[in-house]
């Protein structure tokens, strides 16, 4: 199993250990995740209001970069998966903009065709990798611990350029849990918002919807919430502290990002895997 | 016909009389395809006349009927019972209150806040032809011009979004989705004359910047209207109007920029860039403990390595524009 993978700014600086413990899991799973190196940041939400034609073509050719190794292009970022997915919508609803997009990657030789399908890391290991092959791999079953899976916006709304899981009682994460030996916890607010992307223009606000989110795992006596997304994370772990405050509870609980909770229940350690680097450990 | 016993779990609060909402238990023999609307009819007539709702046209058009059917807003009128039978079948089906709005009376709730914000963001169309002219000259609208704002000329107001929006939940004074979708359909009808004064109004605080991006209006919208969109091209025409000193303005155009410089966002200057000094100054303490635990963003971005490549390309975007503004100019001459 091969894929072109694609690099989230944010892993490449604050969750830097996402994408380390995952180059762990590629060789246990044999999986090979090849770097697109060449690609750019997918302008995250902004880009698409910033200049619309700035965000079909750099995405166009974040994918086509994929395209032309003959790979389906990987994400662990949620964000990045809906950027990627809604701009290669559009281009494949719209022969006009494809026209335009590939006129403008020409001079790179790079071209726009739809070849090259845009998945979450989350669905390489639960759909295509299969969860009945990674439960041969456990070694290190992680027996009676509470984990609260929380899926992130980006992975499950909206629905019809996502639909893997249904937004309103996804499960994916959940059987994932499982398979790896864990309880999963149930939550109300496993699909809801973390609130990272008015962090910096809604501060009081972003805090809440987080905070909610995470007293309420603690509620229902998780030891972890596990997350596909780094901007959940960041939401969830750094932020914590000023989540919590004024907050009417007894602890604070650690957040996993997914490639760190399989390479636990694959016998690695909490320093191979980066645990000890977030904020709450 | 096919017929079963389902039990419905409906919320009942009365304010003035009861100190806490509860929850009443009703089973009713249903045949498939009837909706929850009828059920709750069913109920009022016979089973309990206090039970109290709103719903008027039944045909998915008034927007009046709105509820929570197992925790999700939807018209009662239009959801079938048959369509939200979970477990085997047998689990009660519970029916509550929209959310982020006031409980009158059991399923009904206030919905003067949400009409209070239709005002004050003119959500009406303001037109050309003065007052005294009205009805005696005509302003066609194009197709094409119609398309743009063909679907969220749907919206019923039922409140649905309303109830889903994560912002809403924890800030009461947010503008909300359907008040955004009705400023970007109004600021796109080509008969309307103020866009620029709506769009500050828009703009102002606890509105359009901050929208989480999280979909959930978009999910649970009755009427399929791609209510993202509205607010992203509302978001577009604030740039263009160069309406940038916002803190979301400015956190947005730091993504344009930084893909440009090296392909990758600069996450370590985005706080101070959309913030601020003065602003980013609470940021410290915690940039210094995530600091400790080598969390912190790298002070340059490594460029990618076709980063020409990028700014070639955003060379070519930019003549575009220019030609596509010269065009636009040249229109406007001739008309
Ligand atoms: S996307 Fe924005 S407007 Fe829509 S529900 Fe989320 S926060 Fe509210
Ligand atoms: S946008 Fe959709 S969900 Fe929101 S009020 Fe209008 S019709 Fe209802
Ligand atoms: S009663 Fe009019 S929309 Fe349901």
């Amino acid at each position: 199993m091969k894929y072109a993978y694609f690099l989230s700014c944010i892993n490449e600086s604050m969750t830097r250990e996402l994408d380390r413990s995952l180059e762990i899991l590629e060789k246990d799973l044999g999986i090979e995740l090849v770097k697109l190196t060449r690609g750019t940041c997918c302008g995250g939400s902004n880009l698409d209001y910033v200049s619309p034609d700035h965000f079909l073509v750099i995405n166009g050719r974040n994918i086509a970069l994929a395209e032309q190794m003959k790979l389906d292009l990987v994400t662990s970022c949620n964000t990045c998966l809906l950027t990627l997915r809604r701009a290669r919508q559009i281009l494949d609803s719209s022969p006009e903009k494809r026209e335009f997009v590939n006129n403008t990657l020409r001079d790179e030789g790079l071209c726009y065709s739809g070849s090259s399908d845009v998945k979450h890391l989350l669905w390489v290991i639960t759909e295509d990798y299969g969860l009945g092959r990674l439960a041969g791999l456990v070694t290190t079953p992680l027996t009676g611990m509470r984990f609260a899976p929380f899926y992130g916006c980006h992975i499950l709304r909206p629905s019809n350029l996502l639909g893997k899981d249904n937004p309103a009682t996804p499960m994916s994460l959940d059987h994932l849990v499982e398979t790896l030996g864990g309880i999963p916890v149930e939550y109300a607010s496993k699909n809801k918002c973390c609130g990272f992307h008015t962090l910096l223009v809604a501060e009081k606000e972003s805090l809440a919807l987080s905070g909610n989110a995470i007293e309420d795992a603690i509620r229902a006596e998780a030891d972890y919430i596990v997350t596909p997304c780094p901007l959940c994370h960041t939401a969830m772990d750094a932020y914590q502290p000023m989540t919590l405050k004024g907050r009417a509870v007894s602890r604070t609980i650690p957040v996993l990002h997914l490639s760190q909770l399989i390479g636990l229940a694959l016998g690695h350690s909490r320093e191979e895997l980066g645990i000890d680097r977030h904020m709450i450990t | 016909m096919e017929r079963r016993e389902v039990s419905f779990r409906i919320y009942r609060y009365n304010p003035q009389v009861d100190r806490h909402p509860f929850y009443d238990n009703f089973k009713v023999a249903v045949e498939k395809g009837i909706t929850i609307l009828r059920v709750l009819n069913h109920i009022k007539e016979h089973l309990e006349p206090r039970l109290t709702f709103r719903a008027f046209c039944q045909a998915g058009i008034c927007g009046s009927c709105a509820v929570r059917v197992n925790g999700i807003s939807r018209l009662a009128c239009t959801t079938q019972v048959w369509d939200v039978l979970t477990g085997s079948g047998d689990d009660p089906i519970l029916v509550e209150p929209l959310n982020n709005l006031e409980v009158i009376r059991d399923l009904l709730v206030d919905v003067d806040p949400l009409m209070e914000k239709l005002k004050q963001n003119s959500s009406w169309v303001a037109p050309a032809i003065p007052e005294q002219q009205m009805g005696c000259k005509e302003h066609i609208v194009s197709e094409t011009e119609l398309e743009v704002i063909d679907s969220a000329t749907d919206c019923i107001l039922c409140g649905s979004c309303y109830s889903e929006c994560s912002m809403m939940g924890v800030n009461r004074r947010y503008i909300s989705p359907p008040v955004l979708l009705k400023a970007f359909r109004m600021n796109n009808d080509t008969r309307d004359t103020i866009g620029a004064e709506r769009l500050q109004q828009v703009t102002a605080d606890h509105g359009l910047w901050d929208c989480t991006h999280c979909y959930r209006c978009v999910e649970h919208c009755t009427k399929k209207i791609a209510i993202m969109e509205g607010i992203h091209r509302l978001r577009e025409e604030a740039l263009e109007r160069r309406m940038t000193k916002s803190e979301g303005a400015r956190h947005a155009q730091a993504f344009f920029d930084d893909i440009h410089d090296s392909g990758r966002l600069k996450e370590v200057t985005l706080p101070l860039r959309t913030k601020g000094v003065a602003g980013s100054l609470g940021m410290i303490p915690l940039a210094m403990k995530m600091g400790l635990k080598g969390r912190t963003p790298p002070l340059f971005m490594k460029k990618i390595p076709d980063i020409k490549h990028v700014r070639e390309l955003y060379r070519k975007l930019e003549i575009r524009a220019v030609v596509k503004r010269h065009a636009v100019r040249q229109t406007e001459r001739l008309q």
